[in-house]
């Protein structure tokens, strides 16, 4: 099987799964050829992919063409963490006034799209891997599942109850923090509740986010829809397709 | 001639190298980086203060720990908070994971292919398997200490303004994983000093530094070469610029001197204040500063590890969990800096806020913008030397210079596309 790992506009973070799965990776590699993956090795061919792996949102014309190229190139393609999926925290700028976003830290024109966008909007893509960054585990089931000819199973379901399983005391309840937990897929572990910390979104939202009767539980916090928002847009999945409408 | 870049933020990320050539000899050469800017520091105003660790983290997934830690000190500074000593070495412990994390990264699965002749560590694994298993194990540990405190090994969630948001009972899990990393850090270097180095010395390039008690990781004042100064003083000194063939922004003294940060400077400056255990390894092997040979950087990041597991360990052998894991925060309108020694050199940040918190201004000098000159000023005497320039030379030796500096991660390995231009 020839795989393919790829870098958009990104922090690298979520290539680093790949590395976490240390000997695993070696194994792996006795199954997969790796043709195309720059942090890793130095001989890379562009060829015809079984399987890309991509991280990173799309905001240059460039890479606009690359991922075009990549989707044509290759059978499954795969988003790994909140760039690839929701435009990562860079899409913040989508809610802000670009020229002035751009100018406080560039003088010089550089090609950049005003808005940084997750893959989805560019081509069709096969699966999602969600979290800022991915973890090693969730990577570890799409290979297992796709290398067995059977679906992924990552959970969708939302966060509160990874938290109560996990028996932490609910962070709303015991310390009037907001959290986005009730509207977030689950995966890391519930680790801001764990932390005593709100959940911030890194996971990206669930399916049909109740955006509404979160606000309302914002109301009582008495917090306003303002925050909430404001909440969302640097929760590093704001543009995804299932918030950015809301805001 | 015009050279297009649809390029990068300050983040290190894909780049490329350019050479022009007058007759197949050098003429000049651009070291670019093209990731399309991501713009961090203007996402950042207009927003609370409390996001700065969370969001400048995602800067850099190799090294997010430095960004908070230089993020809340700046914060902290600006809110004339003083963190309690037994916070600040719980800090250290973090950062010192973070360190043995990333230098064996680079170390292991990016820098050692070059050594070996090979592609990448998949190769490698066919030829020294139980060397590349004992870097798998220290990377481990360093991960460890960062799960252990943050949640998980990136962009760990617990670092806020005034400590942590919370902090664990106990420690003593971290104890076994950190002295088997030890044990092997000191097998492993005796194998890696026996490597081939080539011969290759800076030249003209000034080490700076941060100057703290310790051997620098944490905080204090900015050491170059010698001369000392605040972090607050940073622009005064040095300066920040674009070049049009790369969307990193270049660094530079004030007085035009080029220079140089990580663990080369750090080791340089500071050699003195290693642990015991790692300044004699160090002597023991012949390694002591001036270490001018970037190539030797490898080892350098080795007894930098094995300093920094040796720390770790004093420090969750006496951990006690503080009563409380964060002083109260109360913002006041003012600027504020905070410096800290990132894997890769000193990373400096300097906010402003409102009288709520509200950052009104952020700005961040990242370690690889402030190297890239001293990339380039070396790759050029390195080029300059050579008869012959063709593109196979190039890529088989420009490109393993270039990863002595570990320009952050994504780079690190292959962020290199050659190309010659006949002038």
């Amino acid at each position: 099987m020839k795989i393919g790992v790829f870098k958009f506009s990104s922090c690298d973070g979520c290539q680093l799964a790949f590395f976490d799965l240390e000997e695993e990776l070696l194994k792996l590699s006795e199954i997969f050829s790796v043709e195309y993956f720059l942090e890793a090795t130095s001989s890379n061919r562009w060829s015809s992919f079984d399987i890309a792996f991509v991280e990173g949102s799309v905001s240059s014309p460039e890479e606009e063409e690359k991922i075009k190229k990549i989707r044509e190139s290759s059978r499954v393609l795969i988003a790994i963490g909140a760039c690839a999926v929701s435009g990562g925290i860079q899409s913040a700028r989508n809610f802000q006034d670009f020229s002035r976003v751009y100018s406080s830290v560039y003088q010089q024109h550089y090609d950049l799209n005003p808005l940084s966008r997750p893959l989805s909007d560019f081509v069709k893509v096969d699966y999602e891997i969600r979290g800022c960054p991915i973890n090693k585990e969730s990577l570890k089931e799409v290979i297992t599942a796709l290398l067995y000819g059977r679906l992924p199973q990552l959970p969708m379901h939302p966060l509160c109850l990874e938290c109560k399983r996990k028996g932490n005391p609910c962070v709303v309840v015991a310390y009037r923090t907001p959290c986005l937990g009730p509207i977030t897929v689950a995966g890391c572990g519930a680790l801001c509740p764990t932390f005593k910390r709100g959940c911030y979104g890194c996971y990206g939202p669930v399916e049909n986010p109740s955006l509404e009767a979160l606000a309302e539980g914002y109301e009582r916090l008495e917090m306003d829809k303002k925050r909430l928002r404001e909440a969302l847009k640097v929760s590093f999945n704001g543009y995804n397709k299932n918030i950015r409408e809301w805001l | 001639m015009k050279f297009k870049i649809d390029a990068l933020t300050r983040v290190e990320g894909e780049g490329a190298l350019e050479v022009y050539l007058r007759n197949g000899k050098p003429e000049g050469l651009k070291l670019s980086i093209y990731e399309p800017p991501r713009l961090i520091e203007g996402i950042l105003k207009g927003k609370p203060y409390n996001v700065i660790p969370d969001i400048t983290a995602r800067i850099c997934g190799i090294c997010p720990i430095a960004y908070q830690m230089s993020g809340v000190q700046a914060t902290e500074n600006a809110f004339d908070i003083k963190i309690p000593k037994e916070i600040e070495e719980i800090r250290r412990l973090m950062y010192f994971g973070e360190w043995i994390q990333s230098h064996a990264l680079h170390v292991f699965f990016l820098h050692l292919p070059d050594f070996f002749g090979v592609p990448s560590i998949l190769e490698l694994a066919k030829i020294d398997k139980e060397l590349l298993l004992a870097g798998m194990e220290i990377k481990r540990a360093g991960s460890l200490i960062v799960q252990m405190l943050g949640g998980r090994t990136s962009h760990p969630v617990s670092l806020i303004a005034g400590g942590f948001s919370s902090l664990p009972e106990s420690l003593s899990g971290l104890m076994e994983p950190l002295e088997l990393a030890l044990e092997k850090s000191l097998w492993a270097i005796e194998k890696l000093k026996g490597l081939k180095f080539p011969d290759f010395e800076l030249k003209g390039i000034v080490f700076v530094s941060l100057w703290e008690e310790d051997y620098p990781i944490l905080k204090g004042k900015i050491d170059i070469q010698g001369q000392k100064i605040d972090a607050s003083s940073f622009k005064d000194v040095f300066e920040e610029f674009e070049v049009p063939y790369s969307t990193a922004k270049h660094a530079k003294l004030k007085d035009g001197r080029t220079y140089l940060v990580g663990p080369l400077a750090r080791f340089n400056n500071a050699f003195e204040k290693l642990s015991p255990l790692a300044k004699k390894i160090s002597v023991d092997m012949g390694l002591e500063p001036p270490v001018n040979n970037p190539y030797k950087s490898l080892l350098v990041r080795m007894v930098e590890n094995i300093h920094s597991l040796d720390r770790a360990l004093e420090i969750v052998k006496g951990y006690k969990k503080p009563e409380k894991a964060s002083i109260q925060v109360k913002p006041k309108r003012s600027t504020g800096f905070g410096v800290s020694e990132a894997p890769r050199g000193i990373l400096w940040h300097r906010y402003t806020f409102d009288e709520k918190g509200t950052i009104l201004e952020a700005d961040i000098v990242p370690p690889t913008s402030q190297n890239q000159p001293a990339m380039e000023l070396s790759l050029w005497s390195f080029l300059e030397k050579q008869k012959e320039i063709s593109e196979s030379w190039l890529q088989e030796h420009a490109e393993p210079m270039i990863r002595n500096f570990d320009p952050c991660i994504s780079c690190a390995t292959h962020f290199l596309k050659v190309k010659i231009k006949s002038v």
